[in-house]
């Protein structure tokens, strides 16, 4: 036998090519039992051309580009991602000799410049010889995270794929301290360390504290006043129930969802056009936060709302088709010539969104390859791709493109439009009218059949003006027409794909197996999702996510939460709940937060108040020196953390402190049409920040924030964003010294200060003080503040053309000087 | 963008507890979370990130200057001659064109242009660079870039910062991450008259590198080189001495808060930034102060001619922040109406647009070198993508084409005089050495001594690279 085999070859290498059987043959035998004048050509002509051409890219000692190596004849054989490179015997069907031949322009090697013809013509010689390869076939070494499969049972261990725990609250020595369930994880966890919790913080810095955190803005003086007075044990909880009934919570709170829901008025990326609808959305994320949706709803119609079943409300059926813009924010390339990868980029820019907003998870890392580092396979990105494949986002894919907008228009709007179509349609009626009416008088006068040439030129005057005044007027309609309301969303789209395939490597030219619609298996709890055949399968997939079993949705938004209170999650890294995330520092608590708040039927104002009525929340900023050796990180949460205010609260606690904030809420705020640019080519900028409402409501234009909201951290509107930072740099400062916005603040409060006649210097001061700080000033502040101005008015002065322009300067400068300071911008 | 992923060695409080604050601080904090096992850049300081940083190989070059031809100039009628072109025109092209097209094109055009050899090297110019010309001998004439996006905003973003569908870094940011500044009075990477379109802010923006390394604007596109300017550097209504007695004050008040507070970094590190603006304030207008500069410098440049004036200033500015330490300078030619986008017009407008950068540039070339500064400065000229050899709008305009085109370079340890590439024959495709957008990208970190596979920056759970997970030195273009 053995002999027969080596033998074989031989015989049938001179007829190589001659049928397709024996070149089946001559392949097979080729490779794996090459002749000599095998060896010798592979030698002589092939190596060297992989070794200076191929290896630095496909070797299992460097790189192995697309899977693929070719330093060993294993490597060769076995090929890539998209399959076998050579097909012994065929350089036709072989793709390696399709890429060297340069004719494909989307598939040449090596990719900088093409092989000498004779090269090209050796390697086709070669696989055409069976590709002879004496190499070793010793298996290479590890090769990185792409040869090893995912392991779905393995990868479920994961704590956070584990349902999630019951556990009971800890023993704690000092049962004082415990306001809240809270309170017990954490005092248990300083107790082993042997760390006191901080004193309670002082009244003043408490309210403080709350009222940014639950509105964004600061306490008024009178709000401080009366807490202050206040001596009832639950002056405090009121003071909780008052923010959250307050309008401004929905603005503070929703803007922090809109974080994670990567909001913006402008789609940015290559084709910056005005997303003149997106306002909707983000009113939609104000009201429900406001009326406490529950948050698996929330959920639910921000993935499903329009296919959830029908309630009979209008409204709330506007509401959900409303809600659909957390689907549709996303910024797209609407360029983008290859209309198929266009259509798979937004895709995966959804894919990628729900994965971090509502999971923790980086799904979109597997859109190429099996996620690197978590348990998601590369087959369940394409499970989720095939529900947003039957999805319809966008209307129109050419340049530029057109993203889809279900109609939410009211009756009477609907009425309004009935009645104005009647009249273009009547106006249309009466030109063609008179145009044929005067046509056939004309016929008549010129006695014959055929029109001459611009028949308007004869008519008689008197009919001319008519028909100018109508078209006039027609025209005049067409450009007044009434839009229709409509919302940023989507709705199923007409071809509902029940599976679609993997696309290896990321790219749409190399399609793999078809997987069917599904959701990431290495989630544990709910069963996954039967999906119907007529819908797309986003409901399905959003009730597996809203349900009270996944072991990270309620998780993730419970740790959002939280991290929204104290300016860090009990899972610091709060978008990646994954491998690559960090660990809970309190897995408990985080577990109890997260069974609490499903229990609560998913409210987010019951878990405000479990979270702000614990003294873990109610702590003092103050180090303790044995903390801060034991716990530097403070991750124990012994004390509170010192905040920076965000860009939105710096720039609204500014325009409140000068009583010139305008709280009116909601309603289309960027100032151009829907889909106009924001820029083109140019670089015309027609937004403006002017306007004194809350920051919420100014426009967020993605590739161009305003520079206030960019230089204090505002997150990227691209992508979701969990939590902020909170950077210190020198622009910051030039912004607090020089800014308009500052300056004119600033002397608005030094007006209204001044105005007051029966003050004395020295209360204006301690105003100031009250005003920004929430508290009188120290003695030692008031003279330096009094000496200030003193020398401010002695030297030399831009202001001194106007007639008491020093000293309106001088408290201008002074105000500007507290609002300036850190005790203005960071709360204790 | 929260710009800390907090690392596991080193959370960010702990990296507040830790650092002081400059220029731009700390959120340079990343920037310490296990720098060995992730490659990323560890700043020396993190307190103070722009602090300069040395590089991991000899430096060809220490700084960059970007000439940003925005609109794409057409290569066939610039630096790459194609006589198969002239002998074919108006015929169709005979290969296969690109798989996706921005727009339908139709038959071959040849140059309107002629082509001479240059200088010593002999290097062909068009005479649309009758100034450029001169200098060819500093040129190194990359022939055979290649992209992969057709339409204005993918192909800015993509050359800019290495994506066209996620927002990433700019290149400028990774260049000033990698290198620091040697001024820290100045922002490390200053971008000049850019545009707002395709891209905007994205294209020098800091992604999720920390704040201090975006790009900083002077005007816009819309603004006349002479009237940009960094916003909020001077206050409209105090005196300078007022100003500091108002930050004398504003440092005691916060000196007070801190004692109560206890020691901060954030807090502290806001206490030197008030500091470190002030001292810009003085800097940056001194730099901008083209007054100072000699008649014949400023003619060099063609400042005293209508024409050249604008683009002018902007080179000279380049020339000033490169003399003063700033580590990337880009300057953008990008007129209000539709830059070097010729699908029709080709003839005015890239006969326009030449004439309005052609004098400026070769002046800076010179510049640069009679001072000395062109050895260790590499200046790049390019846009976003060339053009197609075949015509569009009739028989004057071509459309875009990123599937091969001109970009060049010159100082900075480059082989000067040198053509490196080429395009097919008649100049659509990159043909051979291909340099796609990610090889440039690691070329010019390795002529900055900086490997672009290591150049790393930790965000979301994975090390990101300018050059994603592509990227190949063309070093046959050193000298």
């Amino acid at each position: 036998m053995v002999l027969k085999v080596q033998v074989a070859p031989l015989c049938l290498l001179t007829l190589a090519g001659a049928g397709l059987l024996f070149a089946r043959l001559t392949a097979a035998a080729g490779a794996e039992f090459p002749t000599s004048q095998g060896i010798e050509f592979f030698e002589a002509r092939i190596r060297p051309i992989f070794v200076d051409h191929c290896y630095k890219c496909h070797s299992s000692k460097e790189k192995f580009k697309g899977g693929l190596t070719l330093d060993t004849r294993e490597g060769v054989l076995k090929g890539g991602d998209s399959g076998p490179v050579i097909h012994p015997g065929f350089p036709d069907k072989s793709r390696l000799i399709e890429a060297v031949r340069y004719k494909n322009l989307d598939f040449q090697m090596p990719p900088k410049s093409p092989l000498r013809p004779d090269q090209v013509r050796d390697l086709e010689k070669w696989v055409q010889m069976g590709a002879p390869d004496p190499r070793d076939s010793t298996p290479t070494a590890a090769l990185g995270p792409r040869t090893r499969p995912v392991d779905l049972e393995e990868g479920k261990k994961f704590w956070a794929f584990q349902p999630i725990n019951d556990p009971p609250l800890p023993q704690v020595e000092s049962q004082e301290w415990i306001r809240s369930p809270i309170d017990a994880f954490i005092l248990a966890k300083l107790e082993k360390e042997q760390i006191k919790p901080a004193r309670g913080a002082d009244r003043r810095a408490l309210l403080r504290r709350a009222t940014f955190d639950l509105t964004g803005l600061p306490p008024k003086p009178n709000e401080m006043a009366s807490f202050l007075s206040d001596s009832s044990p639950d002056a405090f909880a009121k003071v909780v129930d008052r923010l959250l009934e307050s309008p401004r919570y929905g603005e503070r709170w929703g803007r922090h969802w809109m974080d994670v829901a990567r909001y913006a008025d402008s789609n940015g990326l290559d084709e910056n056009v005005a997303f003149g609808n997106a306002w909707r959305y983000r009113d939609y994320v104000v009201r429900a936060f406001n009326q406490d949706k529950p948050f698996d709803q929330f959920l639910i119609e921000q993935l499903a709302g329009d296919l959830l079943p029908p309630t009979g409300s209008i409204a709330v059926k506007h509401e959900r088709l409303t809600a659909l813009g957390f689907l549709s924010l996303g910024p797209k390339l609407l360029a983008e010539t290859d209309k198929v990868k266009l259509e798979m980029d937004f895709i995966d820019e959804q894919i990628e969104t729900i994965g971090r907003a509502f999971l923790g998870v980086t799904l979109g890392c597997a859109r190429c390859h099996d996620h690197k580092f978590d348990p998601v396979p590369t087959e369940d990105y394409y499970a989720l791709a095939a529900i947003f494949k039957s999805t319809h986002t966008m209307d129109d894919l050419r340049t530029v493109a057109r993203w889809h907008e279900p109609e939410i228009a009211l009756p009477k709007e609907l009425e309004t439009k009935a009645a104005f179509d009647q009249l273009l349609d009547k106006t249309k009626f009466a030109v063609t009218n008179l145009i044929a009416t005067a046509n056939k008088r004309l016929l008549e006068e010129l006695k014959t059949n055929s029109l001459p040439a611009n028949p308007e030129s004869r008519y008689p005057t008197n009919t001319l003006s008519e028909l100018k005044t109508l078209k006039e007027q027609l025209k005049k309609l067409e450009a007044e027409a009434p839009e229709l309301s409509s919302a940023m969303g989507v709705k199923d789209g007409t071809n509902i794909l029940k599976t679609f395939p993997v696309h290896i490597r990321g790219s749409h030219l190399t399609l793999g197996k078809p997987v069917p619609r599904g959701v990431p298996r290495v989630m544990t709890g709910p069963a996954a999702p039967a999906f119907g055949d007529h819908q797309s399968g986003r409901l399905e997939l959003a009730r597996w996510l809203a349900s009270r079993e996944h072991p990270l949705t309620a998780r993730v938004i419970v740790n959002r939460i939280w991290s929204w209170h104290f300016g860090r999650g009990l899972v610091d890294s709060t978008d990646n709940f994954g491998a690559l995330g960090d660990l809970p520092s309190h897995p408990d608590l985080l577990d109890w937060l997260a069974r609490h708040f499903i229990k609560e039927d998913w409210s987010m104002k019951a878990m405000h108040r479990l979270i702000m009525r614990s003294s873990t929340y109610q702590m003092a900023a103050s180090k303790d020196p044995v903390a801060a050796l034991r716990d530097p990180d403070n991750r124990l949460l012994s004390h509170f953390p010192i905040r920076r205010l965000e860009a939105e609260e710096i720039r609204d606690a500014l325009l409140s402190v000068a009583e010139s904030l305008d709280l009116t809420m909601g309603g289309k705020t960027i100032p151009v049409k829907n889909r106009e640019f924001v820029f083109n080519h140019t670089s015309r900028d027609a937004t403006t920040y002017e306007s004194t409402r809350r920051a919420l409501y100014l426009p967020i234009i993605r590739n161009h924030l305003y520079d206030f909201f960019e230089q204090f951290d505002y997150p990227d509107p691209a992508v979701p964003t969990g939590n902020r930072g909170a950077t210190v740099i020198a622009p910051q400062a030039l912004l607090m010294m020089n800014s308009e916005l500052v300056e004119q603040v600033s002397s608005q409060l030094a007006a209204r200060l001044l105005k007051q006649a029966r003050l004395t210097d020295a209360e204006r001061v301690e105003q100031i003080s009250l005003i920004a700080y929430g508290r009188p000033p120290a003695q030692k502040e008031l003279e330096r503040a009094l000496a200030f101005l003193r020398q401010l008015q002695d030297t030399n002065s831009k202001a001194k053309t106007e007639p008491g322009g020093e000293r309106a300067q001088a408290w201008g400068a002074l105000c500007q000087t507290f609002l300036a300071a850190n005790e203005f911008i960071y709360l204790q | 963008m929260n710009p800390f992923r907090p690392g596991k060695l080193m959370s960010r409080r702990s990296m507040l507890e830790r650092s002081g604050a400059g220029f731009g601080w700390l959120a340079a904090a990343a920037l310490m979370s296990d720098p060995l096992s992730t490659g990323s850049r560890a700043a020396a300081d993190p307190a103070r990130p722009l602090a300069p940083r040395n590089p991991v190989f000899p430096a060809r070059a220490k700084r960059v200057i970007f000439l940003f031809m925005k609109g794409g100039p057409s290569h066939v009628d610039t630096f790459d001659p194609k006589p198969l072109l002239d002998r074919d025109d108006d015929k169709p092209f005979p290969g296969e064109k690109p798989r996706v097209q921005f727009a339908p094109t139709a038959k071959l055009l040849k140059s309107p242009w002629k082509f001479k050899n240059h200088c010593r090297s002999g290097l062909p110019v068009s005479e649309l660079f009758p100034h450029v010309a001169q200098c060819a001998d500093d040129l190194c004439v990359l022939r055979s870039v290649h992209g992969t996006n057709a339409a204005h905003g993918g192909a800015l973003l993509k050359l800019h910062t290495g994506s066209d569908n996620f927002v990433r870094p700019s290149m400028g940011a990774w260049v000033t991450y990698g290198l620091g500044s040697e001024n820290e009075n100045l922002p490390g990477f200053i971008t000049i008259c850019p545009t707002f379109a395709h891209g905007g802010v994205n294209n020098w923006g800091s992604a999720f590198l920390p704040a201090a390394y975006q790009g900083t604007p002077l005007g816009n596109a819309t603004v006349p080189a002479g009237d940009a300017t960094v916003r909020h550097i001077q206050n409209s209504r105090l005196t300078p001495a007022q100003q500091r007695t108002q930050l004398d004050l504003l440092g005691q008040m916060n000196r007070d808060h801190l004692l109560q507070a206890g020691h901060d970094a954030a807090l502290e590190g806001r206490i030197n930034s008030f500091e470190l603006a002030f001292r810009m304030q003085r800097a940056m207008p001194e730099a901008l102060e083209l007054s100072r500069e000699s008649e014949a410098t400023r003619s060099l440049y063609g400042i005293n001619d209508k024409v050249t004036e604008n683009f002018g200033k902007q080179c000279l500015l380049a020339r000033r922040f490169a003399e003063r330490g700033v580590r990337f300078i880009q300057v953008t030619h990008s007129d209000p109406d539709v830059q070097w986008d010729q699908h029709g017009d080709l003839r005015k407008g890239h006969t326009k647009n030449a004439a309005e950068v052609d004098r400026p540039i070769a002046g800076l070339l010179k510049d640069l070198k009679s001072r000395g500064l062109l050895q260790d400065t590499l200046v790049l000229w390019g846009g976003e993508f060339g053009r197609t050899p075949a015509a569009q709008g009739g028989r004057d305009g071509r459309d875009h084409n990123p599937e091969g085109f001109t970009m060049w370079l010159a100082g900075g340890g480059v082989k000067p005089g040198f053509a490196y590439g080429a395009t097919d024959d008649y100049g659509w495709f990159a043909a051979e050495n291909k340099l796609h957008i990610h090889d440039l990208h690691a070329t010019l970190l390795a002529l900055l001594g900086l490997d672009h596979e290591k150049l790393t920056y930790r965000h979301a759970g994975r090390d990101f690279r300018l050059t994603d997970v592509a990227g190949h030195v063309a070093r046959d273009i050193f000298a």
